[in-house]
């Protein structure tokens, strides 16, 4: 109703002008094959060169005898005759070749393809194969070596159950009778030559949702092998969580006018609970965006219930955040702004671990991962799902409880600085009869929130060169670690609610201990994913776990105690203190410092 | 003209003060950040080469089967270490001790089909990375058994640079980092004026010796400075980098060209539709278009950054006319506009 009454008439014939002509343009490219940079490297071409066909090469037809003078004064960069290609020892010359290189070693593939008999073009198969790693179990291995090879030392073992039952390229290769067959026997990996060749050939732009690059028992073919493309987690990306910004934004928008219209006040007035008004003007949206996952799981013929069961947690987070926003605000261009901040946090804590599937099994932590295995149709572990969830669900409930706490008008309508606003949200939520319970629950409340921050931070470091880009890294995850643990205890000080230095001490430590037990959990989940084995036994064993728990005690007393003797002012200061302990140590753990 | 100055001053001390410009700074990196987080995903999968150049990872690769094979010497080219074994389980045995990172079981060469065998870690991550690297070794060996049976393939010997990092950088982050901020200032331009408008300070202000294209063009003035400070930054962040980028000042030019079109297409969508909310989104919108529509001009404005930024010989400060025309009848009609539209 909301969106009828603020888009109509005249709105909605714009809209679906524009959209039409962004439709019909994106099929226009679609069809034409995207390229960004039309004419981006310039190939000197010879008259009996092969027929170039891509954008991306400015095609100047040079005579050879002119070639070398073309290439040495820069007109051209790659010179491209029948039979090879030529180029200076620039990089410009040097990354053109590389390009012309990729392009007319597929072509050439093709035209081998082509001419001669598939024996004869793709005379290499290799079937890849799998062991169990190293580290695991020996006799816990079903298969092994001797079964995959068969290097003709059957009769010597004995380890060897089957005989060549389900192997189908065994029978004429025996290598211990070193006679090739006379004859060629067209072998059932031609088949599979085939099909890599149509993929190949067909080279479509819609992804395969590939889950590795060779399964097992894979016949590959060297020149035909392509890899997985790890565009899929964002293609999904789009699809979903697209989407659900478009609601959420509207749903802030809706916030924020009822603020500035006062319509709030009279609500407040009215016999409701915060938490009432909240959800109830979430729930219509949230609505909205399940309704869209639904529509989309079904276009994509995924899985309803395990995509609504994935999604729930994600859509939840970015409400979460959005509210937020809205509580936050104050002007319409810190809006526009916040939302954009917060498009891109969210984005990145989605995206960011997700371009890691099938790489690093932290890639859990983003949803997107679940989403991609349930494309595939393969099946994930219910830790997995957790670790995906809980995090997400932990942020909507931290943000649930401070938007209901500080739901009043004098909150809501005053326009301090942002972090005077963060600090008066977290004395509004605490409950100041228990202090050491809040800063219990808030440490672990603040920790999913730290991870978005510190993921977006490994996200920044990445822009910089490396030795720098540790030292940052290193410098800002602490930075945030120590004001997540402190912030609670220095807004009690802040507000006089704490009068001995006893007692800030006590909480300090509450605090720290708190977010350490949290991480570890979080962290012992993660590491329970990655693998079941040693890994977690050695964490657990050791003094490990004791020295990084006094440490996070000791930097989180230090910022406390400056803050407590010399008053909320320090507190920046103090945060510097006691993040240069905490990364001091951090260094030396990794090596740097000796 | 003081008035001008005065006014643009104002809309610029606003920005400080609202701290947007970090905002904006900020969402920047985080874009060049993430192109770095997919370009990392697209090296990894599309240029392998450059991996093992870069990193000069070695592996330890067993082998079964004919020691005498020409996949051997290739291995050892690219100083990956091998090992022949007579016996698969010694091979098995020095694997699972991890000592190895990949067997393979070669058959003897022949007029045939050689049907390799390839056994690798059930790590993904680990077996992945290994896959990748001898990618190459075996195309190698591929080409060799074509050549053995009288088949040539040419072009093998082109070595060049891996392409695509290159590629990615000049064809899509510089152009996006030199055009988003038009994209800012646009926005940046519609939340100043719809606020006025709601707020009704522009009335206050028409009552003041100032005349409404004053006040826009203040407005447009401000958003297109702070726009030309954002692509400066990022040329010299991409210099220190060691990206250099050539022609920059006629890029600095195009930029300057294209925020201020933006940001006057952006003023006359406020206009229209007054209220911020409406206004961002249809503006979102034609800009987006234009922006696709752009892709079938030749130089298209990404194509043209990613030349100049190269320095290609056939592109330079002649292509920026088209942008100085479409400006100048943009600020031609944008008076009459402005003026109707505020009548009221």
């Amino acid at each position: 109703m909301r969106l009828r009454a603020r888009f109509g008439g005249k709105m909605i014939a714009a809209v679906l002008i524009l959209l039409i002509a962004a439709g019909a343009v994106s099929s226009l490219v679609y069809l034409q094959g995207m390229v960004l940079a039309k004419d981006f490297y310039i190939v000197g071409v010879s008259p009996g060169a092969p027929l170039i066909f891509d954008q991306r090469f400015h095609l100047v037809p040079v005579d050879p005898s002119q070639s070398g003078v073309a290439l040495k004064s820069g007109r051209i960069d790659v010179y491209v005759t029948g039979k090879a290609a030529f180029y200076r020892a620039d990089d410009r010359s040097q990354h053109a070749a590389g390009a012309i290189k990729k392009y007319l070693e597929k072509k050439e593939i093709a035209r081998i393809a082509d001419q001669y008999p598939l024996n004869q073009a793709f005379p290499l198969r290799v079937e890849v194969n799998y062991l169990k790693a190293p580290t695991e179990n020996m006799s816990a291995a079903a298969v092994t070596l001797a079964d995959i090879v068969r290097a003709g030392q059957e009769s010597n073992s004995p380890s060897n159950p089957q005989t060549s039952s389900d192997d189908n390229l065994i029978e004429d290769e025996n290598p211990l009778a070193g006679q090739p067959p006379a004859v060629y026997v067209p072998s059932e990996s031609d088949e599979l030559v085939k099909q890599q060749l149509e993929v190949l050939q067909s080279s479509s732009m819609v992804p395969e949702f590939k889950a590795e690059f060779a399964s097992n028992k894979q016949v590959i073919v060297p020149s035909l092998m392509s890899p997985p493309i790890p565009l899929a987690q964002v293609l999904l990306a789009f699809a979903y969580i697209l989407p659900i910004f478009f609601i959420s934004i509207f749903f802030t928008s809706g916030f924020i006018e009822e603020k500035l219209g006062r319509k709030l006040n009279i609500l407040l007035s009215a016999p409701v609970t915060p938490l009432q008004i909240i959800l109830g003007k979430m729930l219509p949206y949230i609505g909205y965006s399940l309704i869209i996952v639904v529509l989309i799981t079904l276009i994509f013929r995924g899985n309803l219930l395990l995509a609504l069961a994935i999604f729930l947690p994600v859509i939840l987070f970015i409400f979460a955040i959005y509210l937020g926003v809205a509580l936050q605000y104050r002007t319409y261009r810190d809006q526009t702004f916040f939302s954009l901040v917060a498009v891109t946090v969210i984005t990145g804590y989605l995206v960011f671990p997700a371009m890691f599937v099938g790489i690093n099994d932290l890639s859990y932590i983003s949803p997107l991962t679940l989403a991609v295995q349930m494309f595939r149709g393969e099946s994930f572990t219910l830790l997995q799902y957790m670790l995906s969830a809980v995090p997400m669900l932990l942020v909507f409930l931290l943000s649930i409880t401070v938007g209901t706490r500080v739901f009043n008008e004098e909150y809501l309508m005053n326009f301090k600085p942002l972090h005077v606003k963060v600090r008066e949200a977290i004395y509004l939520a605490m409950d100041r009869r228990h202090l050491a319970v809040s800063a219990a629950v808030f440490s672990l409340l603040f920790i999913p929130v730290v991870f978005m921050f510190e993921l977006a931070a490994i996200t920044l470091s990445l822009n910089l060169p490396t030795p720098v880009a540790l030292g940052f890294l290193v410098f800002t995850c602490v930075v945030i670690e120590e004001a997540a643990k402190s912030v609670t205890v220095a807004v009690t000080i802040e507000r006089g609610l704490v009068k001995t230095w006893a007692s800030v001490l006590w909480l300090a430590v509450v605090s720290a201990i708190f977010f350490f037990l949290g991480e570890k959990v979080l962290l012992f989940m993660s590491l329970s994913v990655i693998s079941e084995s040693v890994f977690t036994n050695a964490v657990f064993a050791g003094n490990l776990l004791w020295i990084p728990l006094l440490l996070h005690c000791v930097c989180t007393t230090i910022v406390c105690l400056i803050t407590w003797r010399f008053g909320i002012k320090s507190y920046p200061l103090a945060l510097l203190a006691g993040s240069i302990v905490h990364g001091l140590y951090n260094l030396s753990v990794i090596g740097v410092l000796r | 003209m003081k008035g001008f100055f005065s006014m643009a001053l104002r809309e610029l001390k606003a920005l400080r003060k609202e701290k947007t410009i970090m905002f904006a700074i900020l969402i920047q990196l985080f874009i060049a950040s993430f192109s770095s987080v997919i370009l990392l995903g697209i090296m990894v999968y599309y240029d392998p080469d450059s991996i093992g150049q870069n990193a000069q990872l070695r592996l330890d690769v067993g082998v079964l089967g004919d020691s005498e094979s020409q996949f051997i010497n290739l291995l050892e080219q690219r100083h990956h270490r091998v090992r022949v074994f007579s016996d698969a389980a010694k091979a098995e045995a020095a694997f699972k001790a991890g000592r190895l990172d990949a067997i393979v079981y070669i058959p003897e060469d022949s007029k045939d089909v050689v049907e390799m065998k390839l056994v690798l870690p059930e790590m993904d991550a680990q077996a992945t990375l290994v896959l990748m690297l001898l990618k190459e070794p075996l195309e190698k060996y591929e080409n060799y058994l074509r050549e053995q049976q009288g088949l040539s393939v040419r072009y093998q010997d082109i070595r060049g640079k891996p392409f695509s990092t290159n590629e990615f950088l000049y064809t899509i982050i510089i152009p996006i980092l030199m055009f988003f901020p038009a994209f800012i200032a646009g926005s940046m331009v519609i939340d100043s004026i719809s606020e006025e408008m709601e707020n009704k300070t522009l009335e206050t202000l028409l009552s003041a010796p100032v005349s409404i294209n004053q006040i826009t063009g203040a407005k447009i003035a401000a958003s297109v400075a702070v726009g030309l400070l954002q692509c400066m930054a990022w040329i010299f962040l991409l210099g220190l980098n060691g990206f250099s980028v050539q022609n920059a000042w006629v890029i600095l030019i195009l930029s300057v060209l294209v925020i201020a079109i933006v940001a006057l297409l952006a003023l006359l969508v406020s206009l229209v539709y007054r209220d911020r909310e409406r206004s961002q989104f249809i503006y979102s919108l034609v800009i987006l278009v234009l922006f696709s529509l752009t892709y079938f001009v030749n130089p298209s404005p990404f194509a043209l950054v990613a030349r100049l930024a190269t320095g290609d010989p056939f592109v330079g400060a002649g292509q920026l006319l088209v942008y100085v025309v479409m400006l100048g009848l943009l600020i031609a009609v944008t008076p009459f506009v402005t003026k109707r539209l505020t009548k009221v």
